[in-house]
């Protein structure tokens, strides 16, 4: 194929993905592209197999048959941690923050891989998590989303809104050009809702996403492109307004018993009548 | 009354010492590692060894037997355990059961199965409200508390400390930090390994050295990483003095039921407050 020069290619693309749990296949030869710079939704009933595709993505689940690709390399074999040195970074649909550690100490953590240059010198992992560099990239990281006021409470003692904005900050701070986020708006109160909007749109653009939502309308402002997952496959993708006219995405939809979250999404109720 | 409460102490620390390691391992990978048990005994082994060359140097004989855990624990987890991952738990049990049952018979082969006795290292007493305790015995209780003091430590303050912290959470959110989480796992295996290689070496004094010996005091062991919950390392601490002073407390009413006792107490704790895994 010669040299793919950079941004000549999709940043992310899955080829024939498909992940297996013994008979079950829970995503089933799912090809998917995500280019430079772009927002990406990925909508669907509850079982589709939208998370089992991230974990996909990220290496947490290997592929029985496909293969998955950044930036025009071929990481299907590559160990998760990997993957994430070569910027891909996700959020997971249950808020996954570190509750016993301080608040600060999971951005630390995040901070570490994200400036080796903190982390030379062969003392460095025995030695304190607090001192000068790191400490300070750790407290710029949580000013981003809004939380270095709290920056030494025990992270359990945080709500589960301010979690997921922890989790985004983590995420960011870990520098991705690819950044996937599991229903980053799930469980939050609409207050909270908004804030996240904000951060993720202050960031649109700057790299390239996936987010995944069962909520529709939250999505359709931001996102250039839709994706519809349904058991295990991609049933339908494109613009955000012609998705949601496809007749099969409404069957699907009735059918799993959300329709009405996103035909009130749409606010096209009465054409559904 | 104090010389109960001392051997419960003395006990307890020794509990503690073996107990971290193998609770550490099964909150970091998840495994039973039976292995352990053979760490602890071969820890006892070396130092009988090392006492010999030395000339009766406990320390240098210690510090050796405690070393001569990083190789061993290395090679079982990298040959054994690292092969058993994300398989069911049935097959860490058996694959370390089985490295157990070979590392006992090379135990035998290697210094024969005649029980060994060693003699108490400091061999002093001090006198605590009119009762004569062996100077040892406090040194090993005393020991138990800085190791500790030095883990807490570890775990809250050093970077690799935390990741680990971390890990015992949720291994695939650390994963998702660009972290080799396994790397640190291995790391915590062989350091509580180290510690097993202690626990047996602390205790030879006490009792003697046979080839069952960890066999044994890993079922007690299990009770204090049951009681304190797994993977947790201020739970075990506290079950493991909680458990010592349940044997010492029993043997003295009824020397038999000492250990009957523990797993009792063991059962009860699981009733009240069962596991989740
Ligand atoms: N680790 C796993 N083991 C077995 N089944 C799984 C596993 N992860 C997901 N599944 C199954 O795969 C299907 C898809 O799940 P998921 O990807 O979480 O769906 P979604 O995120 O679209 O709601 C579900 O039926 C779920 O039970
Ligand atoms: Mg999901």
């Amino acid at each position: 194929m010669g040299v793919a020069l950079r941004g000549a290619g999709p940043i992310l693309e899955t080829r024939g993905a498909t992940a297996r749990f013994g008979a079950f296949t829970a995503v089933d030869g799912a090809s998917y592209r995500l280019e430079e710079g772009e927002t990406a939704g990925i909508i669907g009933p509850n079982g589709a197999g939208k998370s089992t595709f991230f974990n996909l993505i990220t290496g947490l689940v290997l592929p029985a048959a496909g293969s998955i690709h950044l930036a025009g390399a071929d990481v299907t074999r590559l160990p998760p941690h990997r993957r994430v040195k070569s910027g891909l970074v996700r959020t997971f649909q249950l808020v996954s923050v570190f509750d016993a550690l301080p608040v600060l100490d999971n951005l630390t953590l995040a901070v570490i891989h994200a400036d080796p240059s903190l982390a030379s010198g062969p003392g460095f992992l025995l030695g304190s998590s607090r001192r000068g560099g790191l400490e300070e990239a750790g407290v710029a990281a949580l000013d981003r989303v809004g939380l270095s006021a709290k920056a030494n409470w025990l992270t359990s003692e945080l709500s589960y809104g301010d979690k997921r904005k922890l989790e985004i900050g983590i995420a960011l701070a870990l520098r991705p050009r690819v950044l996937l986020l599991d229903e980053p708006f799930a469980g939050l109160s609409d207050h909270e809702i908004a804030e996240v909007l904000r951060l993720v749109k202050a960031i649109q653009g700057s790299l390239s996403m996936v987010i995944i939502e069962h909520k529709i309308s939250h999505l359709l402002d931001m996102v250039s492109r839709l994706s519809v997952m349904h058991e295990g496959k991609i049933i339908a993708e494109g613009k955000p307004a012609t998705v949601l006219e496809d007749p099969t995405v409404r069957r699907v939809y009735w059918g799993g018993g959300q329709g009405r979250g996103l035909v009130e999404a749409r606010g096209t109720r009465k054409a559904e009548a | 009354m104090i010389s109960v409460v001392a051997y419960g102490l003395t006990v307890g620390a020794i509990l503690y010492i073996i107990s971290i390691g193998l609770s550490l391992t099964f909150g970091t990978m998840r495994i039973v590692n039976f292995a352990h048990a053979l760490i602890y005994t071969m820890g006892a082994y070396v130092l009988f060894t090392m006492l010999r060359v030395t000339g009766g140097n406990f320390v240098l004989a210690a510090i050796v037997g405690v070393a001569a855990a990083v190789p061993l624990a290395w090679a079982i987890e990298r040959f054994v355990i690292r092969r058993l991952y994300g398989q069911s738990i049935d097959y860490a049990i058996i694959g370390t059961y089985a490295v157990l049952l070979i590392g006992v018979d090379a135990t035998k082969w290697i210094w024969g199965a005649t029980p060994l006795p060693l003699s108490d290292p400091i061999g002093k007493y001090v006198n605590v409200l009119g009762v004569d305790l062996p100077v040892y015995r406090l040194v090993v209780i005393a020991l138990a508390v800085l190791i500790f003091a030095g883990l807490e430590l570890f775990f809250r303050r050093t970077v690799v400390g935390k990741i680990v912290v971390a890990g015992l959470e949720d291994k695939d959110a650390v994963r998702s930090l660009g972290i080799r989480v396994d790397s640190y796992f291995s790391l915590v295996f062989i350091l509580g390994s180290c510690l097993a290689a202690l626990g047996g070496i602390l205790y030879a004094p006490i009792t003697t050295i046979h080839p069952y010996m960890g066999t044994h005091v890993l079922l007690l062991s299990f009770a204090v990483v049951l009681v304190g919950g797994l993977g947790s390392m201020r739970g075990t601490l506290v079950a493991s003095f909680a458990l010592g002073m349940v044997m010492a407390v029993t043997g003295r009413v009824w020397g038999p039921a000492a250990e009957a006792m523990v797993f009792a107490v063991m059962a009860v704790v699981l009733v009240l407050k069962p596991i989740e895994v």
